[in-house]
């Protein structure tokens, strides 16, 4: 197996200071932003530049560009409503550090985007859900199989679809965590990749605890099979954790240096 | 080798009809990858499908079995292409060739000089490959001196009426006959079937060696081995290779699942120190039957211990029999040394022993087979242990009363001495490295 | 259908590594398959083969090694004559002589050798110290300045004097930095990072992983071996993509199946084909498992390896 893989979640349009930058074209305070979550071990970047109505192409295509000058073309996850948005930063984006991915498609009104990420060899990150939240996982798996359909037939590779079980608050949906873990452990049986927005369990709670729940979890989940999560890197306890699961799982090979690497 | 769920579900007809009793098609193919629930629950499944499965759920690479009686011997049958990964299973076996020109009995009788007992392992060139050059009767006769000797036969020869009066000779003891290619396989696949024996397919690349491979399992034939032997040392490594990845490739090749067969007679004839060093590289890189000139010490000693390094299951400990092992021409006065049955610890401790030229006993006590602080930590070298081998093995048999224990268990010093009347312990160094200096020392200063 | 055999090439690659000045500098690492695999891709940089003296001379060598260097009276001769050796690449000087447990010479004194090899050849060179880890700090941060201009490999910096080696020969004296580790994938990382943040770039480390005589254990080296090539290119390691250099002849040449003598085992047969046979064995095996390079002593297993070479790449 390899390395799990941290998708930075940090230049995301819902934080105003990021949506500013976006809508100016200012570059340092995206640029500061991405520094920070790579420098602390970010290997992807989400780029939710909202639903962007009006200029989401042309905006997609100065983020993308930016980011893969200043940092080595770095690999991008391209996270907007606007499909033409993101075709429009695949037709400027760089892949020579890792294929694009788009996000996200789902098995309903959004599975276009499947066929989006076939068409221009991209990963796509797949919600296993349809019209609403599913139920359990008999539900969430035939999302996912239809999901999986569409991706094969559309001659994408199975392990480029990463699909995301949708991490449940805790406040609220204490009761349904369980079911997310065993949704992974079912992906990861059939040998399928996934990730997701996984501090949306700790939703709600004290600032001072969110670190602590996230790496609880996440650790759950790398037990699990989970491949890759949608984080905020510069979290250092869930940085410290990740890396130290992967090094249990055998992911990477242990140095006594490894959390500085 | 289990099936994926995913490599299942692709197979499945993806229409959630429910009548298998899961809600999808995905959730049975994983319950069936599971082994929770069979195949045929699925009314749906194309005979094409279950043809496919069925080929899927087999092994990648054939075991073939060789020889008869003590000279019986497995080939192939292995999973993972580095030994971390899980183990290998079948240790290649080194073949002494022979032609009919030779002096056949003398070739023998000289590679039969190496035949050696390590660790537990019989050491001596199991097989005899039989060269025939054209003139059967000739052939035959080589053969004839090669039957009965207790080794494996394989006969190189590639003339079915060769063959066939070869195969009369000695298809009792179930020789390989290595004479397959692209112009007389039907021909030989008939012999083999008919003598019962394996048959060695070749090539004159990786492509024929392929479609003549493919074609004779058409004919329904699989008990194979492949000769990997190619025109240079360059194309051997590199068909020797790629043969076995293809068979234990995720998705695996069965044309290419069968052991190995590797010429250094052709590849570097006359060359015994290229001999040994390719030798070397295909006992790690995929050969299961390797051809040489002869064997001799120069030879064997190298290769038999790189073999049995390299096939030792990762996951068991090899062991040395517990004993008194003299060393440096040491008698019953000479000092006692102990350390653990581990026989890296063994083989490195005793290295250092010879090489300080002190005449020594060294003792070696049942530690599980493991290194001396794990054993120590395990409970296994302990003051009781060390003290009980001492008085029931070593004091009927050895006079001197001097014991030296390894440094890392210097704690035990005291209850050794306890336990054991008359004698006086004394404290090796830490590092095996360090003995040779510690021993020299204690004998200048008379001190054993 | 003919066969379809998958590439085995990998998107990440070794570090290659200038050793020497000049035109007989070499290359080591830069491959992006495994050991010999050319028919995955084209290995730029053949593993190199080189020779070792010491600076004890010849009294303790066998017969073929003292025949090959006669009439040599000096370290200058030896060395030249280590370099002209058919099939080296390069010559490996290691300073034995200051082992406190042996003769124990002065640093200064072994500086004077280092000086009059450094002077006397062209090719690459590899400085080894005593295996005195107390010693050996002092004796190859010199060596590294008395060897300034050379490009060396400095064998090695371990993890007790990785400091001061590292940073004399990496930072101070533009020499390359050998960590060794002993058969232990962990460290083996481990000391390449704590280089690292030394400030000596990646291109200026190769690794000694240790190694054992076929036969001593050495299912541990094949698999170390394996995995750090395994994680270098197949995980992108970065700090195992340094090339591998490994000292054979001191393992193959000291275990009893090359020392003991006819005397003693005379159904063993010659000794100095036994002590061939374990050392081309032994080689061969590393470089199989993923050495760049070997360190040799013997005339016939220079030549038999470097011709094994020619012929694999």
């Amino acid at each position: 197996m390899g390395k799990f893989v941290v998708i930075g979640e940090r230049l995301s349009a819902t934080a105003p200071s990021v949506n500013k930058a976006f809508t100016e074209r200012d570059p340092q305070p995206i640029i500061q932003r991405a520094k920070q979550q790579l420098d602390a071990g970010a290997y992807y970047l989400d780029v939710n530049i909202g639903p962007a109505e009006n200029d989401g192409p042309e905006l997609m295509k100065w983020a993308v560009q930016l980011l893969q000058s200043e940092f080595d073309n770095v690999p991008l996850a391209l996270d907007t409503a606007n499909k033409a948005a993101i075709e429009a930063g695949i037709s400027v984006y760089n892949r020579s550090k890792g294929k694009p991915i788009v996000n996200s498609a789902d098995a309903a009104g959004r599975i276009e985007y499947i066929d989006l990420a076939a068409a221009n060899d991209a990963i796509v990150i797949a919600l296993c859900n349809g019209e609403g939240i599913a139920k359990d996982n008999d539900e969430r798996m035939m999302y996912c199989q239809t999901m999986l359909e569409r991706g094969l037939e559309h001659g994408m590779d199975a392990s480029d679809l990463w699909f995301d079980p949708l991490f449940l608050v805790i406040k609220g949906m204490q009761d349904k965590q369980m079911q997310i873990l065993e949704c992974i452990k079912m992906l990861s049986d059939m040998e399928l990749n996934s990730t997701g927005g996984l501090s949306n369990n700790s939703n709600g709670m004290p600032k001072h605890i969110r670190p602590i729940m996230d790496s609880a979890m996440v650790a759950m989940c790398m037990m699990c099979g989970l491949t890759s999560a949608i984080v905020n890197p510069n979290d250092l306890r869930l940085m410290e954790t990740i890396k130290s699961c992967d090094i249990i799982k055998d992911n990477t090979l242990y140095a006594d240096s490894y959390l500085e690497i | 080798m289990a099936l994926k769920g995913l490599d299942i579900f692709k197979l499945t007809p993806k229409t959630n009809c429910k009548e298998c009793g899961s809600p999808t098609c995905m959730a049975f193919s994983m319950k069936v990858a599971q082994g929770a629930v069979d195949i045929s629950k699925c009314p749906h499944m194309s005979e094409e499908a279950m043809a496919t499965l069925s080929e899927a759920t087999a092994p990648p690479m054939k075991t073939i079995k060789v020889g008869t009686g003590d000279a019986e011997y497995t080939l192939g049958g292995e999973t993972v292409l580095a030994r971390h990964e899980k183990t290998f299973v079948s240790k290649p076996r080194f073949a002494v060739r022979v032609t009919p020109d030779m002096d056949v009995d003398a070739a023998l009788a000289e590679a039969n000089k190496v035949d050696y007992d390590r660790i537990g392992e019989r050491m001596h060139a199991e097989m005899v490959y039989v060269e025939c050059n054209g003139d059967a009767a000739a052939f035959v006769e080589a053969v004839k001196k090669v039957t009965g000797k207790g080794k494996t036969i394989v006969l190189a020869c590639k003339d079915a009426d060769a063959a066939k009066a070869a195969l009369d000779v000695c298809k009792a003891e179930k020789p390989i006959l290595n004479g397959a290619d692209a112009s007389n396989y039907e021909k030989m696949v008939e012999l083999a079937k008919e003598a019962g024996v394996v048959l060695g397919v070749s090539g004159a690349d990786i492509n024929e060696l392929y479609d003549t491979a493919a074609a004779i399992e058409k004919l329904g034939y699989k008990d194979l081995v492949l000769d990997t032997t190619g025109a240079t040392i360059k194309e051997t490594f590199a068909t020797t290779v790629q043969v076995r990845r293809a068979c234990l490739a995720k998705e695996p090749d069965r044309t290419f699942g069968y052991p190995s067969i590797v010429n250094l007679s052709k590849i570097a004839p006359n060359d015994e120190a290229m001999q040994i060093s390719l030798a070397s590289v295909f006992v790690l890189k995929y050969g299961s039957i390797i051809v040489m000139d002869t064997m001799n010490y120069a030879r064997g000693l190298a290769l038999f211990g790189l073999r049995q390094n390299v096939y030792t299951d990762p996951q068991k400990p090899m062991k040395v029999e517990p004993g008194i092992y003299p060393l440096n021409g040491g008698d019953e006065n000479s000092v006692v040394l102990t350390t653990v049955d581990f026989a890296l610890t063994y083989f490195v401790v005793s290295g250092e022993l010879e090489r300080s030229g002190v005449p020594c006993n060294l003792v070696i006590s049942d530690a599980g087979g493991l290194s001396v602080l794990t054993a120590w930590a395990a409970g296994k070298l302990s003051s009781t242990s060390v003290s009980k081998f001492i008085k029931e093995e070593v004091e009927p048999k050895v006079k001197s009363r001097k014991l030296i224990i390894p440094g890392k268990v210097a704690v035990l010093k005291g209850d050794i001495e306890a336990k054991l009347e008359g004698w006086q312990v004394i404290v090796a160094p830490n590092e095996a490295v360090q003995l040779v200096k510690f021993l020299k020392d204690l004998q200048a200063s008379g001190e054993i | 259908m003919p066969f379809n055999g998958k590439s085995g090439k990998f998107n990440a690659s070794i570090n290659a590594v200038e050793v020497g000045c000049g035109e007989k500098a070499i290359k080591l690492g830069g491959e992006n398959v495994l050991p010999f695999y050319t028919f995955d891709a084209p290995i730029e940089n053949s593993p190199k083969v080189g020779v070792m003296i010491s600076d004890l001379g010849l009294e303790n060598e066998p017969a073929g090694v003292k025949a090959y260097y006669e009439g040599c009276t000096t370290m200058a001769d030896i060395a030249k004559k280590a370099a002209a050796m058919p099939g080296a690449d390069f010559v490996c000087l290691k300073l034995e002589s200051a082992d406190p447990n042996g003769q124990d010479k002065s640093v200064e004194d072994c500086m004077a050798v280092v000086k009059e090899v450094v002077d006397a050849i062209d090719v690459p060179l590899v400085i080894a110290g005593c295996k005195n880890v107390a010693k050996d700090a002092d004796l190859l941060t010199k060596a590294s300045e008395v060897a300034q201009g050379k490009n060396a490999i400095i064998l090695s910096a371990k993890e007790e004097d990785y400091k001061g080696i590292g940073a004399a020969a990496g930072l101070a004296y533009n020499q390359k930095v050998g960590a060794e580790s002993a058969v232990d994938i962990n460290l083996a990382k481990q000391l390449n990072v704590l280089i690292s943040q030394l400030g000596v770039a990646p291109s200026n480390i190769v690794m000694n992983v240790g190694t054992a005589a076929v036969g001593y254990g050495f299912e541990y080296v094949v698999s170390t071996m394996d995995r750090i090539k395994a994680a270098a290119l197949s995980q992108d390691d970065k700090q195992l993509q340094m090339p591998i250099i490994t000292p054979v002849a001191d393992e193959a040449w000291n275990v009893k199946e090359a020392m003991a003598s006819e005397e003693d085992m005379p159904e063993w047969g010659d000794q100095e084909a036994r002590g061939v046979g374990m050392e081309v064995s032994t080689a061969a095996s590393v470089l199989a498992s993923g050495s760049n390079a070997v360190i040799l002593k013997h005339p016939t297993s220079v030549a038999t390896i470097s011709k094994m070479i020619k012929e694999l790449m």
